[in-house]
């Protein structure tokens, strides 16, 4: 089974907007988006935004193509980094599901892979990136289970920009060897999404085997949301959520002595 | 005796206003798609396209359309969809994109697919009406299609040649 998923929406302030661009997602069949926030430590004053809650959004979410389960969606941040010090781990970090980091130099790129505590790395797609992806940190993120994001919008809507992305595309999944690769959109309008299958062949485009370029827009992205998780829950092991309290009160009433005494241990 | 093998792209094209889906014909698509291909993948695209590829379908009240293409290099045509953003109609500019739903060997297995998926979308609008009227007048149109009635006649009309195009 493969579920689709587009981990970059740009988030915009018009709420109309975001809410038909996440309706043409479920129309195409994706059954997660993640809405994109972008955070530029270069330019002065600029805060890490709030995330929005998901569930003022919609009243009722739109049900995926396909699927009878409504969509699901993400909030994510996106650092861009030019310096060391852009990228600090903080609080406000945390109240995002994924954490995506867009290195702009090589020292970046490389710390960025080895030891950054993030999800994603973006690769440029509007400009030439300025240096060439190097093995061993590409190596370390794979085995650190961090994820490439490749965003097509920008090949879309101009020629020069599709030059650019196919070249940066190549140039990492021929390091990569299609591994951990993902493909996104960064749509902020509904008619710069395409289909997961499309994207899914476009992927070939960009030096992907069949496989790997289906992957790209299925496993490899739960791989990102589920990495996500780990991060807020420490490594995975333990995961806090509030449940309601009385129902949980009769249950423990319920449940026999033996049974409560291994539930407190765990 | 061994025919020229087709890949049939059924894809739906999606537009951000519904008055746009009318300005939809055969030849301002394959315009689009030209269009597209020379930029994507140049001269090379444009020589590959015009051997054997059409467009076989176009329904301008769904907006879905049935692209043909050879066997062999269906992949790197189709990579160029993607990249198609508007169709010329009319002197008239519509923004839209394709999404592809299907691939099948023969019309007819695209033909199946289509009453299918046509069928999930009429599921998928049940819930948006806001009438009782137009609710039933859904559920009327959910279990009135299905092929069957085709099947029936072309059965009467050519009886012992089935599952002679079929391709699996």
């Amino acid at each position: 089974m493969s579920v689709f998923m587009d981990l970059n929406i740009l988030a915009i302030t018009d709420k109309k907007k975001l809410q038909s661009t996440i309706e043409t997602a479920a129309h195409l069949g994706y059954s997660t988006v993640a809405i994109n926030y972008v955070v530029e430590p270069q330019q002065k004053k600029q805060q890490i935004p709030k995330p929005e809650s998901v569930t003022e959004l919609f009243e009722k979410f739109p049900i995926v193509q396909g699927k009878s389960r409504p969509i699901k969606v993400l909030n994510r941040l996106t650092v861009v980094a030019t310096d060391a010090s852009h990228f600090r781990p903080s609080n406000e970090y945390k109240s995002f599901d994924i954490l995506a980091v867009y290195p702009k130099t090589e020292k970046l790129f490389h710390a960025a892979c080895m030891t950054y505590d993030v999800d994603i790395i973006c690769i440029a797609v509007t400009e030439k990136q300025p240096f060439h992806c190097k093995r061993s940190p590409v190596n370390g993120a794979i085995e650190r289970g961090v994820s490439f994001e490749i965003s097509y919008t920008a090949a879309i809507r101009d020629s020069t920009m599709k030059k650019y992305t196919i070249a940066n595309a190549i140039n990492l999944t021929e390091v990569c060897k299609g591994k951990n690769v993902i493909l996104t959109s960064g749509a902020e309008v509904p008619i710069e999404l395409r289909g997961p299958y499309d994207i899914a062949n476009l992927g070939l485009v960009f030096g992907l085997s069949e496989g790997d370029a289906k992957a790209a827009v299925s496993t490899n992205c739960r791989a990102v949301v589920l990495h996500g998780e780990t991060r807020a829950t420490a490594l995975g092991i333990i995961h806090t959520m509030k449940r309601m309290q009385p129902t949980g009160q009769e249950q423990e009433e319920e449940s026999p002595a033996a049974k409560k005494a291994k539930v407190v241990k765990v | 005796m061994v025919r020229i093998k087709y890949r049939y792209l059924l894809c739906e094209v999606c537009v951000s206003e519904r008055s746009g889906l009318q300005m939809l014909a055969e030849r301002p698509i394959y315009d689009a798609l030209r269009a597209a291909l020379g930029k994507a993948h140049g001269a090379h695209g444009a020589a590959l396209l015009s051997v054997g590829s059409s467009v076989t379908y176009v329904n301008a009240y769904t907006g879905v359309v049935l692209l043909r293409f050879r066997k062999a290099h269906y992949r790197l045509l189709w990579s160029a969809l993607p990249f198609v953003t508007s169709i010329w109609s009319r002197g008239q500019k519509v923004p839209c994109f394709f999404n592809c739903v299907h691939i099948g060997g023969t019309i007819r297995t695209c033909q199946k697919f289509l009453v299918r998926y046509s069928r999930q979308q009429l599921c998928r609008m049940l819930p948006h009406c806001k009438t009782e009227a137009e609710k039933q007048e859904v559920r009327r149109a959910v279990l009135s299609c299905s092929l069957n009635k085709f099947r029936e006649e072309e059965e009467d009309n050519d009886f012992g040649e089935d599952g002679e195009e079929t391709e699996a």
